[in-house]
């Protein structure tokens, strides 16, 4: 029954995948010690560690070549709640963006009422002997501006309000 | 010297001070608020705060660390590097304060600290230097008549300048007078001096560096090369020695033009001599960092020289214990500079608390560190984490060795350039050394690790499903199972 069809969705460090029986068979996995395993996909030999699991087991975060990556399995009860909006909410949206560290504001790139998309670069913060380039997470309209150009801020401080 | 105190932070500090413990020299931490917990203020014998975490405030504070000194009787202060380690001003202060500085001497370090005044001085050695007026030039119209007989492109260059501001690459006449005025206004708020200079724009080179040694009776020796052309944001990342480019020949040249650069100045203590080397392996000289340089730990693992040591004993007033036919090179070694940075996101800080943090161990791997696990990467100073070098038999065998420490090596919490560093080592340019100072502007892009961590991400998602679908499995046999076992005892 399981893994008949393409039923599971995985995501793993922020992407999303999907697989097929025949794929989720191809991949052999065998216990080298405690929480260690080998994997062989497509012949290539790989290690992976299993850091930590919940009680459901299908939040697992497994480590690959020194690095980590969160996993959480969702079958279909998972994606009917997903969609039906109890499940972590995908739709993003924010008040303010707050200074992320202490810094000083550089430069200001955008106007009040300006909209603004996900990625758009709203202030260069300077900070750690470097610019750093504050941007927005979401779609949004911008408020107020609560900073100037050459203006000390404190870790936290709300910089611009949104709307 | 029976107590040392050492002007700096992070792995710096502490790898300063495992040399000053192992030759039985007490040592003294200087911190800041925000380092408290640091290992370099827990590993010391003595620690004194400064101030509050800002630079400013705390390790560039001259006057009260030479205060600290005094009152502790300190006999030798170590700068490190960055911070105060190449202030001529500070050098005499603490010389005049009666305690020895170890590092160079006040007035070869005042020299070398201007690049025009360091072309002055080792002018009459006749070391090559890349075509170029030694002036500082302001007439646009004379700056004009220079590059076209030196020809196009040329660098416009800040004396005071360093990390790669104040600089500016001119590719015809045209933009010569914008591009001229950008880099005085620039030179001017990023060192108080607007005098500019200009050179002829080496392309395709290579950034090496030869490692010198100079006692106080004019015994000067260099410790070979360091191969430091893998620079983001015209600061290096990826260091080695020796270089895979230079002859036994070339290497000899090359040395000998550095002694005698150190010698113009009346060198002392350890320094290194930069060079542009060209893709015909001209070489031309270009500055000298009057300091211990962040990466010389891969000079120390080819020749078995603790940098740090030779620099205690010669400001002791000691003669250096070998000529220069006695030094040793031993096989290769390189270095991977760990930043808190994300190479998917320009190489911007990045910042956090290493929520994991596991080092590399074995043989011919050196970690160079100040950081433990659950400590924040404070956001007032340099984000490097730590300096993870290598050393094997040859080239490849380092280049190996470093792949698989860079897997070894977790840090979790923070971006880091560890991926940057596999991309590097995996890199055909890389492993053939046939690359200059454009190699990440040639090669790197973030889709690159991108993919990797995509092609990691969904090996690690395919497991964790497949784990978890075989843990049902179990589950259920064993329910089934119990249930007729208590099916059979009710009969």
């Amino acid at each position: 029954m399981q893994g008949e069809k393409n039923v599971y969705k995985v995501i793993s460090n922020g992407f999303e995948f999907s697989f097929s029986k025949e794929e989720i068979e191809a991949l052999d996995f065998a216990k080298v010690a405690d929480a260690t395993f080998n994997l062989l996909k497509n012949h290539r030999s790989v290690t992976a560690k299993i850091i930590e699991s919940d009680n459901s087991g299908k939040k697992i975060t497994v480590e690959i070549d020194g690095q980590e990556f969160p996993v959480v399995i969702k079958d279909e009860l998972d994606q009917m709640l997903d969609k039906m909006g109890y499940g972590a909410s995908t739709g993003k949206h924010i008040k303010e963006i707050k200074a992320p560290m202490p810094g000083l504001v550089l430069d200001i790139a955008v106007k009040d009422g300006q909209e603004v998309n996900e990625g758009d670069k709203i202030l260069i913060l300077e900070a750690m002997k470097m610019e750093n380039s504050i941007t927005i997470q979401a779609n949004a309209k911008i408020k107020k501006i609560n900073v100037s150009a050459g203006q000390a801020v404190e870790k936290g401080q709300v910089l611009v309000e949104l709307e | 010297m029976k107590k040392i105190l050492v002007a700096n932070r992070g792995e710096i500090a502490l790898r300063i001070m495992r040399t000053i413990h192992r030759m039985g020299i007490r040592s003294v931490a200087v911190y800041s608020e925000a380092d408290r917990e640091s290992p370099h203020v827990l590993f010391a014998d003595e620690a004194v705060c400064l101030g509050p975490a800002p630079s400013s405030q705390s390790y560039l504070n001259a006057d009260k660390i030479i205060a600290f000194a005094k009152e502790l009787g300190v006999d030798g202060i170590h700068p490190g590097y960055g911070f105060l380690s190449e202030n001529a001003v500070f050098a005499k202060k603490v010389e005049d304060a009666g305690i020895s500085f170890i590092g160079p001497g006040a007035d070869a370090m005042k020299i070398m600290g201007s690049k025009l005044a360091a072309k002055e001085c080792v002018k009459k050695y006749n070391i090559p230097m890349v075509p170029g007026i030694d002036k500082a030039i302001e007439d646009v119209s004379l700056a004009k008549k220079i590059a076209a007989e030196i020809g196009y492109p040329i660098l416009i260059k800040a004396s005071a300048g360093g990390g790669g501001k104040g600089m500016r690459i001119v590719e015809k006449e045209n933009d010569l007078k914008e591009q001229m005025e950008r880099a005085v206004s620039e030179a001017k708020s990023s060192f108080g001096d607007g005098s500019v200079f200009i050179e002829k724009y080496v392309t395709s080179p290579r950034h090496i560096e030869i490692q010198v040694l100079a006692d106080k009776f004019g015994n000067t020796v260099h410790l070979f090369e360091r191969e430091c052309s893998i620079q983001r944001r015209h600061q290096k990342v990826v260091e080695e020695s020796p270089s895979s480019v230079l002859t036994p020949e070339l290497r000899n040249k090359m040395g000998e033009a550095a002694v005698m650069v150190a010698k113009s100045c009346n060198y002392t203590s350890t320094g290194t001599v930069e060079f542009l080397v060209d893709d015909k392996l001209n070489f031309y000289f270009l500055e000298m960092n009057t300091r211990l340089q962040v990466e010389h730990p891969v000079t120390e693992m080819i020749t078995g020289i603790d940098l740090v040591e030779e620099q205690i004993k010669i400001a002791r007033g000691e003669k250096l214990s070998f000529s220069q036919e006695d030094i040793p090179m031993n096989g290769h070694s390189i270095e991977l500079r760990v930043y808190a940075e994300d190479p998917l996101n320009n190489f911007l800080p990045s910042i956090g608390t290493l929520a994991r943090y596991e080092k590399p161990v074995g043989e011919g791997i050196r970690v160079d560190d100040g950081y433990k696990e659950g400590m924040p990467i404070p956001i007032y100073y340099d984000p490097m984490i730590a300096k993870l070098a290598t050393h094997g038999n040859n080239r490849i065998e380092a280049i190996q060795k470093m792949k698989d420490a860079i897997n070894d090596y977790i840090i979790e919490g923070v971006a880091t350039t560890l991926p940057f560093g596999t991309f590097v080592f995996d890199h055909e340019a890389f492993l053939t050394g046939k690359f200059d100072t454009h190699f990440v502007k040639k090669y790197y892009t973030p889709e690159i690790i991108l993919d990797k961590q995509k092609e990691h991400a969904e090996l690690a998602a395919i497991f964790a499903l497949k784990y978890w679908l075989e843990q049902q499995k179990q589950v259920n046999p064993v329910e089934n199972k119990s249930t007729s076992w208590k099916r059979r005892l009710a009969h």
